[in-house]
């Protein structure tokens, strides 16, 4: 397990040096010139001279390699220099907002997580029944919406027609409900199905049959054999999940307007803020790579079996 | 062998259905639109719906209907295109690297392995960050991100193919690794990657709309899905149809090609239990 664990840790540097890596070359290869950006930003107008200065001063005028040395120095101090927009930090910014994004995503996989264990093995045991075509509509659909747009969808039953939860909600705990809901509703769809086919596929194993003989209740063998090892290979992909879910909560965000880090960086793309912008790349693709690490350590320390049986995980 | 299954499957004809028809408005879309999309007619704004106008107009008095039916160009126009480069590329790149093992392999799964550090979604965010609002710069970054992640899944699934029995005959026989990979291997993986790439449609479909509702792929004014709904956010609560409507070409799309995907799935693994 050590072992297992100290494997995926040098995994997780290289591929993270390899994220500064990329997150460098897309910043060279920008149309935008950092200097004159900067410029714009504090309005004065400035002589060829003071460009080139500025240029020495942010190290621009040296060879290629030596910038990458010092923007993998940045990157590992968390320093992407000050926003063109804000004149703040960028990634102090960033981790500001970062909370909003994080209570939105939690609620969201919890509620998930909610409906999608009991429906999940409720429609496989049910195989075949109205319940269980019902489901597979339903979450055939849920998995179609644009989440913009079930947003909006969301926004008028509730907030408007019904009147029950508050239309604008920058920040307030209240207002937490919608964007969560819509987040969780192609989660849910998607890992319902997902479920249902593990329980299946569990189902038909011999250990099922064995329980069966021994005189234990359905209720007892699905809710505690079945369950576990339906659920395990599951946990890798809500693991998964829960980063992209914060990475797409950018389109969530700006239809709620709630004051997370993915309406800020998209305001810093189209204001061309590139501090903002990189900050916001390493930071999402960190969250991201983290989540999938404890996921997969998570699973092995529920079925170590894993890591003598197939090995490479 | 697969189009007779097809032929009997309720779902996958359901979901051809809607696709034909899809492809053809967007086909044909010059000739269905009553009205010139982009025809900007103050007089007419904010109009119910009536026989000029069969949706009514928008905030400009532009014709809703019309610009829904040329809308489809954008989706459907970008958003297939992508995921043919896609599969060509992760097809080729795929099995070859699976194929030639080290250390190919090992320089692909390092490249691929980083550019799925991130997600889709950041990828793109961040390139077109970069090199600034287009189309093209969409395009561009959509695809570069798509197909580091499905020639992963291509690699999974030679290296499955690979290990198997007729694979190692084929070798005894001195079959070469192209007609190996040609002849056994892609013949073999092509049905569940169509599956994959059907359901990957009508993502691409809902993220391209999802940039372009962002502010970050077509510009202001282009009748694009994504972007008529963008811009019918301020008149949300006046006239919420302006929201409705594009909403519901996009989930048709995506309900189109998931139903004929799913049903894919079922026609291609008859065996395992779903």
């Amino acid at each position: 397990m050590l072992r297992y664990i100290g494997k995926r840790m040098i995994g997780l540097v290289i591929v993270l040096l390899g994220v500064v890596a990329l997150s460098f070359v897309i910043a060279n290869v920008s149309t935008v010139d950092p200097v004159e950006a900067y410029k714009r930003m504090t309005g004065a107008n400035t002589s060829k001279e003071e460009i080139e200065a500025m240029r020495e001063e942010m190290g621009l005028d040296q060879p290629i390699h030596i910038q990458f040395v010092n923007w993998l120095g940045d990157a590992v101090r968390f320093d992407f220099g000050k926003s063109f927009v804000t004149k703040n930090d960028a990634m102090a910014d960033l981790l500001s907002r970062l909370p909003y994004t994080l209570l939105q995503v939690v609620v969201a996989m919890a509620f998930s997580v909610l409906v999608i264990v009991p429906i999940g093995i409720l429609s496989a045991i049910k195989k075949g029944t109205l319940f269980d075509k019902v489901v597979h509509a339903l979450t055939l659909a849920g998995a179609s919406f644009p989440p913009f747009w079930l947003g909006y969808m969301l926004l008028l039953l509730f907030a408007v027609q019904l009147k029950i939860l508050p239309v604008t909600s920058y920040g307030q705990l209240s207002g937490v409900i919608l964007p969560a809901i819509t987040l969780a509703v192609p989660i849910i769809s998607i890992n319902v199905r997902m479920l249902r086919a593990n329980v299946l596929d569990n189902l038909n194993q011999d250990y099922v049959l064995y329980a069966k003989a021994r005189g234990l209740s359905n209720r007892k063998i699905v809710g505690k054999h079945v369950l576990k090892n339906a659920a395990a290979p599951m946990i890798t992909i809500l693991g998964q999940t829960f980063g992209y879910t914060v990475a797409g909560a950018v389109i969530v965000e700006n239809v709620f307007a709630w004051p997370g880090v993915g309406g800020y960086a998209v305001s810093a793309i189209i204001a061309r803020d590139l501090p903002v912008v990189n900050a916001y790349v390493i930071l999402i693709a960190l969250i991201f790579v983290v989540c999938n690490l404890l996921a997969d350590i998570a699973q092995i320390a529920i079925n170590p079996k894993l890591l003598t049986e197939g090995g490479d995980l | 062998m697969i189009a007779k299954r097809i032929m009997k499957n309720k779902q996958a004809l359901l979901g051809l259905a809607i696709i034909i028809l899809l492809l053809l408005v967007t086909i044909f879309a010059p000739f269905l639109a009553p009205n010139d999309p982009e025809a900007v007619n103050i007089m007419d704004k904010f109009k119910a719906s009536c026989p000029e106008y069969p949706l009514g107009t928008d905030e400009l008095g532009r014709c809703i209907l019309s610009r829904l039916i040329v809308g489809s160009r954008y989706s459907l126009g970008i958003a297939i295109p992508i995921m043919l480069t896609v599969f060509c590329v992760s097809l080729l790149v795929g099995s070859l690297s699976a194929y030639l093992g080290k250390p190919v392999d090992r320089i692909v799964v390092i490249l691929y392995d980083i550019i799925i550090a991130f997600p889709v979604i950041v990828i793109v965010l961040a390139l077109v960050g970069a090199l600034g609002q287009s189309l093209g710069n969409l395009f561009f970054s959509l695809m570069l991100a798509l197909c580091a992640a499905y020639t992963k899944l291509v690699r999974s699934y030679v290296l499955q193919e690979k290990s198997k029995d007729y694979i190692a005959a084929a070798k005894v026989c001195e079959s070469s690794d192209i007609k190996i990979i040609v002849n056994h291997i892609v013949p073999n993986i092509v049905p569940v990657l169509l599956v994959n790439f059907t359901i990957g449609i009508g993502e691409a479909i809902v993220m391209i709309s999802g940039f372009s509702y962002l502010g970050l792929g077509v510009g202001a004014g282009v009748p694009e899905w994504g972007a008529m709904l963008s811009n019918a956010k301020q008149y949300f609560y006046s006239y919420p149809q302006f929201i409705l409507y594009p909403g519901l070409c996009i989930l048709l799309c995506v309900v189109g090609f998931n139903l004929l995907g799913e049903a894919l799935r079922d026609i291609t693994t008859p065996e395992e239990q779903l």
